[in-house]
């Protein structure tokens, strides 16, 4: 196992980069500190105190109040952006991103290119650390300098001699882990998980764990949203289907191309026309066979507008697509030729069951040939 | 001469170099060779891929057996192997006798003429392998359903008694049927013959006729064991007689 983890500042702080070398503290009046930036920390600010005593120990930090909206967003972006450099990846808003390479044909190069795109979105250059779990990665990450790798073989070795502060514990906890003379983590792998259990609880044994760097945490890996949708707003109210057809050709194309990039299907299609008179009316269905191409989009898309009788002219056009589904399948044209086009016949035949019904596609099986009525003849 | 050449180029310079192109030099299309009589109508052994064919007469002409024939040798060639029912008159067990291979063929009943065109654009897109047009879609449907049949080298084969004008126009391939004349044995009635013509070839230059003699065999055995024999009568090309 090889998790490479990115260390930035928090994502509340990546909002007002302009501020950055500057000591910012956010968080809320009468409330806990959020985030604070390095340069507060000297100050005894940290996160979780009232922000109170935070301004009476930093009054010239600048404060802000958080935007969790904005954070969330952002660590959105961030994943989506590693996501196609690792197949598992995880963001936290307190600026930790983790990668797994496991199986990552060129890891050095998904590691790279990580840290390109957490400097471009966060704005300065992250701390990496690559170990064989998501906690020694962290640790390792937090003994880089800015923009550097730190690399651990053996996580045993590596944790051994760093503070037991390190372990994720409350302060009651870490206060009982000093009274018991557990300084470093190696004093804390050195015991036995019930012992730890029996003073601390459950959280007890998981320190251990993790201080013998057994990485008993799993990565809760990021997915993609599976909605996507595309819209146009008409300046001028429009009544002329062509106009209407020749959009929605080009949103199946903006769509198609990023279903293409997310290797997705769409499951679920839905079109909602958005009338002058502030009405708007939607159709929808459910498609047996994921369509990932513009074709196969504005087959069925245009097939709907060509019949559409709006009551008012359109304001809007939503192409709406709900549920996504991985089209992998769809590779097998990359191995075998013919596989690909069998199987886009099979999906035509099911658009046409689906907008038609059952049975205007039929496949005849013998069953009775010897039957006068021609209907018992086939199944 | 000269002149014909400044023509071309300042067409050329205006709409691009591949507005004109020398018929030399356009990929020929590429044939399915039916194993049919009808191969050697088309000037190119078989018939072509991506493009529309028909085979059209008035009725009892044998042009529906040959349609057959094709339908289940393609059965037999292609994964896919579509009839296009407009009428709701295609029966499976018609195709029994040429020994069709039926996990391949799909028949979709197409009782409005906007489904029969839609069906066969799709399906064109989608690249199966043989469609039947058993009767005519919409003129609407034509060019996308040409353009479909290009990029996915998609046999179409359309039967009809007599085509319209943009069903005639949007085919490469016209086969006319006409029945000359029954074949009697023993006082039964066994088959036909009928002159098929090739009355437009887009894809080749000369026009052909042949003469076809169709036999239905009759007795007590099973319908798989009755095979319809559709044969060439030998006889020299009349080209002459071809009508454009």
């Amino acid at each position: 196992m090889r998790i490479c983890c990115g260390l930035t500042n928090h994502l509340e702080l990546a909002r007002r980069p302009d501020l950055y070398g500057n000591p910012v503290v956010v968080g809320l009046w009468e409330e806990h500190v959020v985030a604070v930036s390095v340069e507060a920390l000297p100050f005894g600010v940290t996160p979780g105190m009232a922000l109170r005593q935070a301004e009476h120990l930093c009054p010239q930090a600048t404060f802000l109040p958080p935007d969790p909206e904005s954070a969330a967003h952002l660590r959105e972006l961030i994943s989506s952006a590693l996501y196609d450099l690792a197949p598992t990846v995880e963001v936290r808003v307190e600026g930790v991103a983790w990668l797994d390479v496991n199986g990552v044909v060129s890891a050095g190069e998904s590691i790279r290119e990580a840290r390109r795109r957490l400097r471009t979105a966060i704005g300065r250059e992250p701390r990496l650390g690559l170990g064989p779990g998501p906690f020694s990665a962290r640790l390792a990450a937090a003994r880089a300098r800015p923009g550097r790798l730190v690399q651990v073989d053996k996580a045993k070795t590596f944790l051994s001699p760093l503070s037991s502060h390190e372990l994720p514990l409350d302060a009651e906890q870490l206060e009982r882990l000093d009274l018991l003379g557990l300084r470093t983590l190696g004093a804390v792998a050195a015991i036995g998980p019930r012992e730890l259990e029996s003073q601390l609880g459950r959280d007890g044994r998981h320190a251990v764990l993790l201080a013998r760097g057994l990485e008993p945490d799993q990565l809760t890996p990021w997915r993609p949203p599976l909605f996507t949708s595309a819209h146009r707003q008409f300046e001028e109210p429009v009544e002329d289907r062509e106009a209407l057809l020749f959009v929605g050709r080009a949103l199946c194309g903006d769509l198609a191309e990023e279903l293409g990039l997310r290797g997705a299907g769409a499951k679920h299609v839905r079109v909602r026309l958005h009338f002058e008179s502030a009405e708007r009316e939607q159709r929808e269905t459910v498609v047996r066979h994921p369509l990932s191409s513009a074709a196969e989009l504005f087959g069925l898309i245009g097939s709907w507008i060509k019949e559409w009788q709006p009551r008012a002219p359109i304001t809007e056009l939503w192409i709406e697509l709900p549920v996504l589904e991985g089209a992998g399948r769809r590779q097998l044209r990359l191995w075998a030729g013919g596989d690909g086009t069998s199987e886009e016949v099979t999906a035509a035949l099911e658009r046409l069951q689906e907008r038609w019904g059952d049975d205007v596609v039929r496949k005849p099986r013998p069953a009775q040939l010897s039957s006068p009525l021609p209907s018992q003849r086939f199944a | 001469m000269q002149e014909l050449d400044v023509a071309i180029n300042s067409i050329r310079v205006r709409f691009g170099s591949q507005a004109l192109t020398r018929a030399a030099e356009l990929p020929p299309p590429q044939p399915w060779p039916s194993r049919t009589p009808i191969d050697r109508l088309t000037g190119i052994g078989g018939l072509p891929h991506g493009r529309l064919t028909l085979l059209c007469g008035n009725g009892t002409c044998g042009k529906l057996t040959l349609a057959l024939l094709l339908l289940a040798g393609a059965t037999r060639e292609f994964a896919h192997a579509v009839v296009i029912d407009t009428g709701s008159s295609f029966d499976p067990w018609t195709l029994i006798p040429f020994y069709p291979e039926l996990s391949a063929l799909t028949v979709v009943r197409a009782p409005a003429l906007d489904l029969a065109g839609e069906a066969a654009i799709a399906l064109a897109r989608a690249g199966a392998g043989f469609i039947l047009l058993m009767g005519e879609i919409p003129e609407h449907a034509l060019g996308p359903l040409e353009s479909g049949a290009g990029r996915s080298g998609t046999v179409i084969v359309g039967v009809v008694d007599a085509p319209g004008r943009a069903f005639a126009h949007a085919s490469s391939l016209s086969v006319g049927f006409s029945r000359t004349d029954w074949i009697w044995e023993r006082g039964q009635l066994v088959g036909l013959r009928a002159t098929a013509r090739c009355l437009k070839n887009r894809v080749a230059p000369p026009l052909g006729e042949t003469e076809l003699a169709i036999r239905y065999r009759l007795g007590a055995r099973p319908l798989s064991d009755h095979p319809v024999q559709v044969a060439e009568v030998p006889r020299e090309l009349t080209c002459e007689s071809a009508v454009v």
